[in-house]
């Protein structure tokens, strides 16, 4: 490793500054970086198949040949690094010739498939062949390999391999998963997976991206197209919070295949701007577009008659629900309507339709996804950072170039894949010291630096024991001491009763070790917490998030520049929902709803009323809306997106609630469960058929662009509120989602942006105003008294390969996983004699289920985990949902359960 | 200038008689004209007729779905749809091939373009039709003509040097890499 990280920071430009001629030019360049990044930094485009920017280079194709004086023979720029006073000359005949050579080399060996090849058009080895002229080629000798077709996403044809190592040296720089390696066979190297057998990986498609030929080839797209048959549209990726660019491919009004920036196309770069994003893309944003042109598509709108659910044209459809609604509206008011909406809509349909509930039909009963866990970030946050919309203090740059990241409750290689390697690239490149807590062994928690295998469910026991070692070790920021010492010292109270030793115990981690996790974060220059769901949606969330900002606030966080407390968001569109107004207590730009200035100023914008807040019970959130509806007070139930018979457990009782209701409008591309419960289905557009755009988790708002015609006869969100609202007789009238955009703009000023600006932070406000008395109560902690007849967790949560329940309709991301197995801990597995492909009982006060298991290394004992995108088995009835008593977040991702073993 | 006329010229109207002659003349002349549809005109090997596709002899499709004709094609009036072959994970093809009549300009680029000579352009130009919608040939209407007019499609790659007159056209056929590794089912 020595070596290597020597030679990775000479990239990086870490040497002195030195002068070279280059072709009669001077020129200055720091000591030790490649001669081929100097080169490419002039503008000068020497040929290179094997170079690409993100990883160290690797010098196999033999292309990017250069003379430099006193060197007899040409020498390759890539490898060699830059010496003071060379003499390097980049366009001579002869240089042409070892170059031709160079690549008949390569030629003589590749097979004539161009016209049955995937890369052709879009082929590295094509464009020098045309560049440098060649016709005949002599000694052809063909490779004869057959074609690995064993891994589910990629083929690798190896007669086509140019062996450049491009995706070998992403996979293990990169993304340091090093899923790949050389191999001789049959006196011919090839690419193949470790061991020869068959690929099994994170499948993020780096290495189909940067493959120069067309040696790997995605199976879901394979033979489907040509590259300059498609028509490519620039928009966002519609999974996680990350925010990922991607190009949507397609043709005859059909999604043929997703790319991204990061191609071999793209490798002259700046080593260090892959700080902020490689460019490249995971597996559910590569592979899992296949949603958009499912054959589950709505393609009319649903109307229930008789009991079934009848396809019926638009216009009929609309008048019904119009005058339904008109109706309801008149007979009971506008306290009779609810409505839901789902954080994938993009910000404009999020926008529209709170403008459509609130002065069209006159309620504040909206709720949204936020109101699964991502509401305790914000209101935890909103308070103690007195800001009004909350995002990522750090973005991806800062978190990179970070020497403390503390990861908690977050396996972020499962949730966020490219956000994760910029945590990768800390550590590797940058030497960060990473701290992740997490009770299972993660991937990330593999490669950190200080993992912290704590048992299950004792993170917020953690997170008070390091507040508590730096206030006792006296490693509390200096700056914060002199600015906060009220605050300091209420936290030196409120701590007092806890000792580290039941820290250690409760926790299971050695006190020295807890000690070093506590002094890295404090003495960090630039430090940085990452959390997310193991934190926001179990019990206390809200909590949890005040005692994060507390450790932030001891360490210094909020004092030094490039620091930060991070949520990460699991949709796509969390942060634009609640930005939009998606939820009851929050106007358009994340204010207060009881706030009466924010409400006159947004009535004038409108120029309508906006309903008055009740005064009893001051938010209308999802739990309150399904009580209400149980109860039949609620008579129409608008849900955009949302799923809540599919997502809640059972005893929820989101479908009892439902069936009360007179009129339930579902607009979604799919039929959901909720859908099939509905009186009237609207089939709404997915992200690549609407123009709009997404927040994402770092505040930045990334266009979504249209990409293909609606589906059948589907419409985007925005589309169907605005004509409901017309045929309603209160014109929200709109010619396109740009109208709507510009309004948002208008209102929201300066919100479209993607280089947010750092988070203005006034924490003065909520650690002057009753903060010792609120912090002594956080921290009396009582000891969680686990059920003997239940002494499993169970956890729902995400997987790699999919995003919420709207990816299990990627027919490409179901190949790779479809399994709804429960994973189990080897120890655990072995104590109760169950194997692989056993079926156990899952059992709790709520309910029993029969599922299948999986064994899986990585969880401790204690925990199981069951991946929350499968609803068979309905393992998710299993946990008893509770309500946050200030945030009303409705905990249902994890409960106590008994394992029995089944019937086989 | 008026050429004056003798008056015997005049009286005998010797233009007529003159004329007459030619006409007489031409009884005994081999004509230019033929009766079409009755007598047909033989074509050159390089006439650029209808579109037709091709199968090799054993009956197999030439066609590996390139998309190549679709790109050389100036007027864009080809249309390949390609995909694997079912069941067979590595070998090309294209279940749906479109060529609209209508707007084919009859360059002949596409046959240039193809890679397997699964194009060729036969001597048949009577395909007029009440219908316009006729006109846009679809894949077995295309294999029909191929059918039918193989050899004039041959005559003209071979005329274009594109294909050798003798049994050579398998040597154009292209090979897909067998066998496949695929995963051993446990």
């Amino acid at each position: 490793m020595g070596t290597r990280d020597a030679k990775e920071a000479r990239l990086l430009g870490a040497g002195e500054e030195i002068d070279l001629e280059i072709d009669g030019e001077k020129v200055k360049a720091t000591s030790g970086r490649s001669l081929y990044d100097v080169l490419s930094g002039m503008g000068k485009i020497i040929p290179a198949m094997c170079y690409h920017y993100t990883f160290t280079p690797f010098g196999s194709c033999g292309m990017c040949l250069v003379e430099v004086e006193g060197k007899k023979a040409p020498v390759r720029s890539c490898t060699a690094s830059v010496q003071s006073g060379m003499i390097v000359r980049t366009e001579t005949p002869p240089l042409k010739e070892a170059q031709k050579k160079a690549l008949i080399k390569h030629l003589s060996t590749h097979p004539l498939d161009c016209p049955v090849c995937d890369a052709d058009g879009h082929c590295e080895l094509q464009d020098f062949t045309f560049q440098f002229g060649i016709g005949e080629v002599p000694n052809v000798k063909q490779k004869g390999i057959p074609e690995d077709t064993r891994s589910i996403v990629l083929d690798f044809n190896m007669n086509r391999c140019i062996t450049c190592g491009e995706c070998i040296n992403i996979c293990k720089e990169v993304q340091l998963v090093d899923a790949l390696t050389f191999m001789k066979k049959d006196g011919f190297t090839i690419v193949t997976a470790k061991e020869d057998k068959t690929l099994y990986c994170e499948f993020c498609g780096d290495c189909l991206a940067v493959c120069p030929v067309g040696a790997i080839t995605n199976k879901f797209s394979k033979y489907l197209y040509k590259p300059w048959q498609m028509k490519k549209t620039q928009t966002t990726c519609p999974y996680c919070g990350d925010g990922c660019p991607i190009t949507v491919e397609t043709k005859d009004n059909r999604i043929v295949r997703v790319t991204s920036r990061l191609s071999w196309k793209a490798k002259w770069g700046d080593r260090a701007d892959t700080a902020k994003g490689h460019g490249g893309i995971c597996g559910r944003g590569r592979f899992g577009f296949e949603m958009v042109n499912s054959p589950n598509r709505l393609k009319l709108p649903l109307v229930r008659k008789n009991g079934d659910l009848v396809e019926t044209h638009w216009l009929d459809t609309q008048d019904l629900v119009a005058e339904r609604l008109t109706k309801i509206k008149m007979d009971h008011g506008g306290q009779a309507i609810a409505g839901l909406i789902s954080a994938r809509c993009t910000n404009e349909d999020i926008y529209l339709f709170q403008k459509f509930m609130r002065i069209g039909l006159g309620t504040n009963q909206i709720d949204g996804t936020a109101r699964y866990g991502h509401m305790n970030v914000v209101m935890a946050l909103r308070k103690a950072f007195g800001t009004d919309r909350i995002r990522m203090m750090n973005n991806s740059e800062q978190v990179t170039k970070a020497d403390a990241i503390f990861i908690i409750g977050s396996d972020i290689t499962e949730t966020h894949p490219v956000f994760n390697l910029r945590v990768k690239e800390a550590l590797r490149k940058h030497k960060a010291k990473v701290i992740v807590a997490d009770p299972i062994t993660t991937h990330i928690a593999k490669l950190a630096t200080h993992p912290l295998a704590i048992k299950p469910g004792s993170e917020p026991r953690l997170i008070q024991g390091l507040v508590k070692i730096i206030l006792d070790r006296g490693l509390c920021d200096e700056a914060v001491l002199q600015k906060y010492p009220l605050a300091v010292e209420a936290l030196q109270q409120a701590t007092a009763g806890i000792t580290i030793e039941t820290v250690a115990d409760e926790t299971g981690i050695p006190v020295e070790r807890l000690g070093e996790a506590a002094e890295i974060l404090a003495k960090a220059e630039r430090g940085v917490i990452l959390f997310e769901d193991g934190i926001t949606k179990r019990k206390d969330g809200y909590q949890n998030v005040l005692n994060l900002v507390d450790l932030a606030l001891v360490s210094g966080l909020f004092e030094k520049d490039g620091s930060g407390l991070n949520a990460l968001c699991e949709e796509n569109n969390e942060l634009g929902l609640v930005d939009m107004g998606g939820a009851s207590e929050f106007l358009p730009g994340g204010f207060d709803y009881q706030n009466a200035e924010a409400r006159a100023k947004i009535s004038k914008d409108w120029r309508e009323e906006l309903p008055s807040p009740p005064q009893a019970e001051p938010s209308a959130d999802l739990a309150r809306i399904l009580d209400r509806a149980r109860k039949g007070e609620i008579k129409a139930l608008y849900i955009v997106g949302e799923n809540p018979v599919g997502t809640l457990p059972a005893s929820m009782g989101a479908a009892e609630a439902l069936s009360k209701v007179d009129l339930v409008i579902v607009q979604d591309p799919f039929l959901t469960e909720t859908g099939r419960l509905a009186h009237v289905v609207l089939p709404a557009t997915t992200y690549a058929e609407k123009e709009g755009s997404f927040t994402s988790m770092e505040g930045k708002v990334n266009p979504v662009r249209m990409a293909i015609e609606p589906i059948g006869e589907s419409k985007p969100d925005w589309e169907i509120f605005s004509e409901l609202a017309w045929r309603m007789g209160f014109p929200l009238e709109y010619g396109s989602a740009k109208e709507i955009h510009r309004e948002i703009a208008k209102t929201i000023p300066g919100y479209f942006t993607t280089k947010p600006e750092p988070l203005p932070i006034r924490l003065s406000g909520y650690l002057n105003n009753g903060y010792a008395k609120e912090a002594f109560a956080r921290y009396d902690l009582k000891p969680s008294n686990g059920s003997a007849d239940y002494p499993f967790t169970l956890v729902l949560g995400q997987i790699l390969y999919h995003s919420g329940k709207y990816s299990t309709q990627a027919e490409g991301l179901m190949k790779i996983y479809d399994k709804a197995l429960l994973q189990i801990g080897p120890a655990d597995a072995e104590r109760l004699g169950v194997a692989a492909g056993d079926k156990v009982v899952l059992k709790s006060p709520m309910a029993a289920v029969e599922v299948g298991i999986e064994i899986q290394p990585a969880l401790p004992s204690g925990l199981v985990f069951f991946p929350e995108h499968f609803n068979t088995p309905p393992v998710k009835d299993l946990i008893a949902a509770e309500i946050d008593s200030v945030t009303r977040v409705i905990y249902h991702k994890r409960g106590p359960v008994a394992i029995m073993k089944g019937a086989s | 200038m008026k050429r004056e006329r003798s008056l015997i010229q005049k009286i005998l109207m010797l233009e007529i008689v003159r004329a007459m002659w030619v006409v007489f003349r031409h009884l005994f002349v081999k004509g230019v004209t033929f009766q079409y549809p009755h007598v047909k005109r033989t074509l050159p090997d390089t006439h650029r007729g209808a579109l037709a596709l091709l199968r090799y002899d054993d009956g197999v499709e030439r066609c590996v779905g390139c998309d190549l004709c679709e790109a050389a094609c100036p007027s864009r009036c080809i249309k390949v749809v390609s995909e694997q072959v079912p069941g067979k994970p590595l070998v090309r093809w294209a279940p749906e091939f479109y060529i609209d009549m209508t707007k084919c300009v009859f360059c002949g680029f596409c046959v240039e373009a193809c890679p397997v000579n699964a194009l060729g352009m036969t001597k048949l130009y009577e395909y007029s039709t009440e219908n316009k919608r006729d006109l846009y040939f679809d894949k077995k209407k295309l294999y029909e003509i191929g059918g039918t007019y193989f050899a004039d499609a041959k005559a003209y790659l071979v005329a274009h040097r594109q294909e050798q007159a003798d049994e050579t056209a398998m040597q154009y056929r292209y090979k897909f890499p067998f066998p496949v590794l695929t995963e051993k089912k446990e």
